[in-house]
């Protein structure tokens, strides 16, 4: 990675009639990074992506791509490959006249490119199915060959809009590791859209947090993970994801009292107005099973085992997930303490969802 | 006699009878005439045995006066030409518009509703109205030509030898257009727009999407097209009747009419259906080709 700039988006926003799209979208990309834009449908993140591209226009903005303002450019001029969700491939050509498309279409010699093709079809397993059409490949297949028909075109930037949304689950995970490895091997830019925050975590150097077409928080994946900026990231980022309870901070200051069916009150490390409301964020991996000197009970009303995993989920309204490595210790019924430190407790204004 | 109703009620018997039923309709009013027309074809037929079933067998001989005849010829050759040139004439227009109204823009689908108007339509209205389009002394299509400068003498369409044929295939294109239009925007309408994207990153212009991308992808439905608009152009009858009825001196005649002439104006019935016989072939290797594109439909 370099400190190159490659993509560089200032105040971007895209308006379909009334409806803001995009709001005021900044994001610098440097060369080689791989970053994912992640968000709930219809945050914006696949316009977003197809703005890049040049497919959608911007209202208002400036984007660049390699030093080189591309708003009026088409996307035939942009030089980015994009592989789609639903992978676009040209049903009536075979495999081969797939990958060699682009080259063909700027007039390279039929021989060079299929010597290009051949080359591409090798790194990435594709050998035996160049003169296949794309009606007799599998899923994982056809992901294959439209990464393919990207990397041929050695592009300033690689786009791809939630490419392993239609695979299976297995081979999803498989997926997410060979295109992690091909962008490293390529030293390539990639802008990945997905809605799977573990893909984006598992994949990207950099995660943009889109929601209603606003950027809500940047940074490598373990900075969301670890300092969310609101509530709404701190929800969306993690699996399972973050307990959130209702509460008030105490008189004192310096403990809040959580609203569960029996409130109860848990010390904090930090001292904040008395009587403001605030809803506690609590990881369920700091939630910790023990008996004694606990800050929270509660009484086990589920049990999930998976083998190296157990889940539980108490009995409280709101409910909190919790989870223990290994085998559990306790099992449904059970009333137990749960411990957790006070610096892992995040609260965020009730009425602005901010971290405070 | 109670299995036989159970059997027709919801067994096999019930399959047997829904397909019997459209066997029987096809055999009786399509198959039957085809072979009657066939035999006659081979027989030598007059006023006086058209009332009966056996006639004197002459063989090929209906067929070689049909072609010893000088004016045979050229009216099959003024077949060939209403047929590729009304042909070519839909097709242009209609992929034309088709591709036009893949545009979205406001109102874009009331306007190609308004196309299938000509559809709608008798084809002897059609005539009819194209008559006075045409029209040598008052005709608006003479006056725009005029206006614009192509011609400074009114052409007499439907009179002049040289024009009577091209005043029947300009009305047919203007009947058949919508046809095409339809069918061609489906076809467009099935091709993924992601499709266009991928080739629009690879790179490729609007002209180079459409020969690489829209044209290969549309064979199916083209050749459906194009064999469903030679069928259909064999059939076209009522435009001769209403424009030039064939004349003047056969310069507009086509097999079609020439067909129907011999055996309802001439009642040279043996003829007639040697014509439409040699017709018939045509049609059938045109369905051949039709069938065939229509199953090697292309779809990612």
């Amino acid at each position: 990675m370099s400190d190159v700039t490659q993509i560089e988006l200032s105040n971007i926003n895209k308006h379909y009639g009334s409806f803001h799209a995009l709001k005021d979208i900044n994001l610098s990309i440097p060369k080689g990074q791989f970053v994912a834009l992640v968000g709930p449908s219809g945050c914006g993140k696949s316009t977003l992506l197809r703005s890049i591209a040049g497919l959608e226009s911007i209202s208002s903005g400036s984007m660049s791509i390699a030093g080189e303002v591309v708003n009026n450019l088409p996307p035939r001029k942009r030089d980015v490959a994009m592989v789609f969700q639903s992978y676009a491939l040209y049903p009536h050509m075979t495999v081969l006249n797939n990958l060699t498309y682009s080259l063909r279409i700027k007039g390279a010699n039929m021989k060079q490119a299929n010597k290009a093709a051949e080359k591409i079809a090798k790194t990435i397993g594709l050998s035996d199915l160049l003169s296949r059409y794309p009606r007799e490949l599998s899923g994982g297949q056809r992901q294959r060959v439209a990464m393919g028909r990207a990397i041929i075109r050695d592009p300033k930037a690689f786009l791809f809009d939630e490419p392993l949304s239609n695979l299976d689950a297995s081979l999803r995970v498989h997926m997410r590791k060979e295109i992690r490895a091909l962008h490293d091997r390529l030293g390539a830019t990639s802008v990945y859209v997905t809605h799977d925050q573990i893909e984006a975590m598992t994949m990207a150097d950099h995660v943009v947090v889109l929601c209603e077409g606003e950027i809500v928080q940047q940074g490598s994946p373990l900075d969301l993970y670890d300092t969310p900026a609101n509530k709404f990231v701190a929800g969306f980022i993690g699996s399972p994801a973050m307990n959130f309870v209702d509460g008030v901070i105490c008189e004192d200051g310096k403990s809040v009292q959580l609203n569960f069916d029996h409130p109860q009150k848990i010390a904090l490390n930090r001292k904040l107005p008395a009587g403001q409301k605030v809803e506690a964020g609590m990881r369920p991996e700091h939630l910790t099973i023990s008996n004694n000197a606990a800050n929270l009970s509660a009484k086990i009303a589920m049990t999930e085992a998976t083998g190296p995993i157990t889940y539980y989920t108490t009995d409280t309204t709101p409910e909190l997930t919790l989870i223990q490595q290994g085998r559990g210790t306790v099992s449904t019924g059970d009333e137990i303490g749960l411990t957790i430190k006070p610096e892992h407790i995040y609260l965020f204004d009730k009425d602005t969802g901010l971290v405070l | 006699m109670r299995a036989l109703f159970s059997s027709l009620r919801d067994g096999k018997g019930f399959d047997i009878s829904l397909i019997a039923i459209a066997m029987v309709f096809l055999i009786l009013f399509s198959g039957a005439p085809l072979v009657y027309n066939a035999i006659m074809s081979f027989q030598e037929v007059d006023i006086f045995n058209l009332g009966t079933f056996i006639r004197p067998w002459v063989g090929l001989d209906n067929y070689r006066s049909l072609f010893a005849d000088p004016s045979t010829l050229p009216i099959f050759w003024n077949t060939v030409v209403f047929v590729f040139s009304s042909i070519a004439g839909q097709f242009i227009v209609g992929f034309g518009l088709a591709l036009f109204f893949t545009l979205k823009f406001p109102g874009a689908a009331y306007l190609r509703g308004l196309f299938l108007v000509s559809w709608v339509m008798p084809g002897l209205v059609v005539g009819a109205i194209w008559n006075w389009i045409l029209s040598g002394d008052f005709g608006i299509l003479n006056h725009f030509l005029k206006s614009v400068g192509f011609i400074s003498e009114n052409i007499f369409w439907r009179s002049d030898i040289n024009y009577s044929l091209w005043a029947v295939i300009i009305a047919n294109i203007w009947l058949g257009t919508a046809f095409n239009m339809i069918l061609l925007s489906v076809g467009l309408a099935a091709i993924p727009r992601d499709v266009y994207e991928a080739a629009e990153l690879d790179g490729a212009t609007a002209i180079q999407r459409f020969r690489t991308i829209t044209l290969p992808m549309m064979r199916a439905t083209i050749g459906a097209v194009v064999s469903l608009g030679l069928i259909f152009t064999l059939q076209q009858f009522d435009l001769f009747a209403a424009i030039t009825s064939g004349g003047p001196a056969n310069s507009s005649n086509v097999a079609q009419y020439k067909a129907w002439e011999m055996s309802f104006r001439e009642y040279d019935f043996a003829r007639g259906a040697t014509i439409s016989v040699l017709m018939i072939v045509v049609v059938m290797i045109a369905s051949v080709i039709y069938v065939r594109s229509t199953k090697q439909e292309v779809r990612g």
